[in-house]
């Protein structure tokens, strides 16, 4: 029998319903998740799209995406989707914009990764290309360095707006999300690197698995991607109150450390804050250069990571 | 238009006399917005750190017209010169951009580095990289600090890049050797209105203005004979100029680098000089680090402008240009410029109209002076 033809077999994925594609390769929908912009209070429209991946998924009030199946005791397995950025605080007359940064920054340097970097901003017509000012190198010569880190009240976005009316005009409004352009790459021996790579990575995982796993051998299995992690966990609390109550809660997100295992922990403390959780353990896709632009994970861990929790959901189709 | 040469003796200024009288008509259609953003986005998406700008001396040689046959010389600078005999007007702009070189490759294949050309170092640490091996690009990225802490410095220390092998014969493997070059990726996006935003605008725009130039010049209109030359290693001592001033000495009437003229333009600098915003023309380099454009010869560039009809802006910037190698010959410098914001970094921003207008001055210079 004559082998199918790589276009056959090109023609055959792009058929398949999205959510299947997704068994296909958990890296390429990490890769695709790690590309978009989600800022904590902000992550709509980047959920509609996981949502378009898992077939019989609502939102809840909180914005949450949630996929229920079977009855009875419940389990919850959920990533944070969320990412720490800005919205706009201020439209200057000259045409640049000021920031407010919104959610928890991971580390005390996250403003200075963005100095100097493209951004993207999202306004009422669509995304807006720009950029955060920096010091001109020529022009700080024979005038005395500023050592303290970059901070977002020197931020000055620029869009190439004149005027704050032309950037009215083009949609940037006040609150308008702004954070950095995503371009996650793969490089080395197996490797993704982006923005909250660990996260998205854990979230591709976990939307991976739900997508093949078949129905729970017994009990209630509650797979949700949850909102404002880092604004006070709304998502996982509106979870845990409305959905609730479980009898575990298994918390799936990027954490630092080196590739090779899945880091699993037990979180008293949310067990104790959130009793509706239940029994709460993290699990954990390690990464490197945690809380960086170049956050890296290994591709190989996150299938595995996908590999575990379709065991978890009581095994694939 | 007789040029006249006012010989320097003495440490008197030097300068080039242009009677407003007998100059020729310096008008002629020139190059689009349109045409602008095709140039210099494809000369921005070329790779070439000092020392190895190839790739960017390919995309300028395929971006010449048909008619153009531009030469290379022993320092890589590559040479078109316009009419017959040496040239009296000679416009230098860079080819290079700044960057890194690996100077040792680790036991665990991370890359040690050292800096080509001058640029604040924080913005590269943790971001995207690409190492140049000369037969590709491979991705890497430039690694963090070991710890960051609660406060942290702004200053990241010796920066290192990671290709993700793990090991120093895996990254060999992949081609990298000490000596390999590197960069941030990156990529031309358009703003609003007519600005853009790309990594080294410094100094694409200025060979982007050049080819400008030439596709819309007539080589027989010249009255003299034209070098347009895109020069080498000027971000690590102008070096590659140095070698087209040895060549040419004190036969230039005047030399034009075309090379950028950073601005104050932006809420963070202080407006003290260098105050000529984006967007309100190209800009007489009247005063840098490295060179005094004679006051004959600001006024004889504003004069070019006003009957070519280009907005035209005159100031003072820091930095250096390629047409300084020519002082110990006696050559004055004219050195133009655009307005760029944020200089040396991933975030530079230009408007595409002052582009428009350097390229019309070059055309305007080289056709009347």
């Amino acid at each position: 029998m004559r082998r199918p033809s790589l276009e056959l077999v090109g023609l055959l994925l792009l058929l398949l319903p999205a959510s299947l594609r997704a068994q296909v390769d958990a890296g390429a929908l990490a890769e695709r998740f790690t590309r978009m912009t989600a800022v904590s209070g902000f992550e709509r429209a980047a959920l509609d799209s996981v949502q378009a991946l898992l077939p019989g998924a609502r939102r809840d009030r909180a914005g949450d995406v949630v996929l229920e199946r079977g009855s009875g005791a419940a389990t919850l397995i959920v990533c944070p989707f969320d990412e720490a950025g800005y919205v706009v605080g201020g439209i200057r007359d000259d045409g640049w914009l000021t920031l407010r940064r919104v959610g928890r920054a991971p580390n005390a340097l996250f403003d200075q990764y963005h100095e100097g970097q493209r951004i993207m901003l999202w306004g009422r017509h669509g995304a807006l290309p720009g950029v955060i000012a920096v010091h001109s190198t020529h022009l700080q010569r024979g005038r005395g360095g500023n050592e303290a880190p970059f901070n977002v009240d020197d931020a000055f976005v620029d869009i190439g707006a004149s005027s704050g009316v032309e950037a009215r005009a083009a949609g940037a409004g006040l609150l308008s999300p702004v954070a950095r352009e995503k371009q996650p790459f793969r490089y080395g021996d197996g490797l993704l690197a982006g923005p909250d790579a660990g996260r998205r990575g854990a979230c591709a995982a976990l939307v991976a698995a739900a997508a093949t796993a078949g129905a729970p051998s017994g009990g209630r299995l509650v797979v949700a991607v949850a909102v404002e992690q880092e604004l006070g966990q709304r998502g996982l609390r509106t979870l845990a109150h409305n959905a609730g109550p479980f009898s575990r809660t298994i918390i799936v997100d990027g954490t630092a450390g080196a590739a090779g295992s899945i880091a699993v922990r037990a979180d008293t403390v949310a067990t104790r804050v959130l009793p509706e959780l239940g029994q709460v353990a993290r699990w954990g896709l390690t990464s490197r250069n945690t809380g960086t632009p170049v956050e890296t994970v290994s591709l190989t861990d996150i299938e595995a990571l996908r590999v575990r929790l379709v065991a978890e959901m009581g095994g694939g189709r | 238009m007789n040029v006249r040469i006012a010989c320097c003796v003495l440490g008197v200024a030097c300068a080039v006399a242009a009677p407003v009288a007998a100059q020729r008509p310096v008008t002629a259609p020139g190059a689009t917005v349109s045409e602008a953003q095709q140039v210099v986005s494809k000369l921005v998406e070329s790779y070439g750190v000092s020392g190895t700008e190839g790739p960017v001396r390919d995309a300028v040689r395929s971006l010449l017209p048909a008619w153009a046959h531009p030469v290379t010389d022993s320092a890589g600078n590559l040479w078109l010169t316009v009419g017959s005999g040496a040239p009296k007007v000679v416009f230098l702009a860079h080819l290079d951009e700044i960057g890194f070189a690996v100077t040792a490759i680790r036991d665990d294949g991370t890359l040690k580095l050292r800096a080509r050309g001058g640029f604040i170092p924080s913005l590269f640490e943790a971001q995207p990289a690409l190492v140049h091996t000369g037969t590709s690009d491979i991705p890497a990225v430039f690694l963090p600090r070991d710890s960051v802490g609660r406060n942290p410095s702004r200053g990241p220390g010796a920066i290192r890049a990671d290709p993700g092998t793990g090991s120093m014969a895996a990254t060999e493997a992949l081609g990298i050797r000490v000596g390999s070059t590197l960069t941030m990726p990156k990529s031309y996006a358009r703003l609003l209105g007519t600005r853009a935003t790309g990594r080294s605008f410094d100094d694409r725009v200025g060979s982007a203005a050049l080819i400008l130039a030439v596709r819309h010049i007539d080589p027989r209109s010249v009255r003299h004979a034209v070098a347009f030359v895109w020069t080498t290693r000027e971000e690590i001592g102008l070096e590659g100029a140095a070698v087209v001033a040895d060549s040419l000495k004190d036969g230039p009437a005047v030399v034009l680098a075309i090379d950028t003229f950073v601005s104050s333009d932006s809420p963070l600098e202080i407006t003290t000089f260098a105050d000529a915003p984006v967007g309100r023309g190209p800009v007489a380099r009247a005063v840098d680090n490295s060179s005094v454009t004679p006051p004959a010869l600001v006024d004889s560039l504003v004069a070019t402008a006003r009957r070519a009809g280009i907005p035209f802006q005159v100031g003072a910037t820091n930095g250096g240009n390629d047409g300084s190698t020519f002082a110990a010959y006696g050559v004055p410098d004219a050195a133009m410029g655009w307005p760029l914001r944020y200089s040396h970094s991933p975030a530079e921003v230009i408007d595409l109209k002052d582009l428009v207008g350097l390229a019309g001055m070059v055309g305007a210079v080289a056709r009347s002076w």
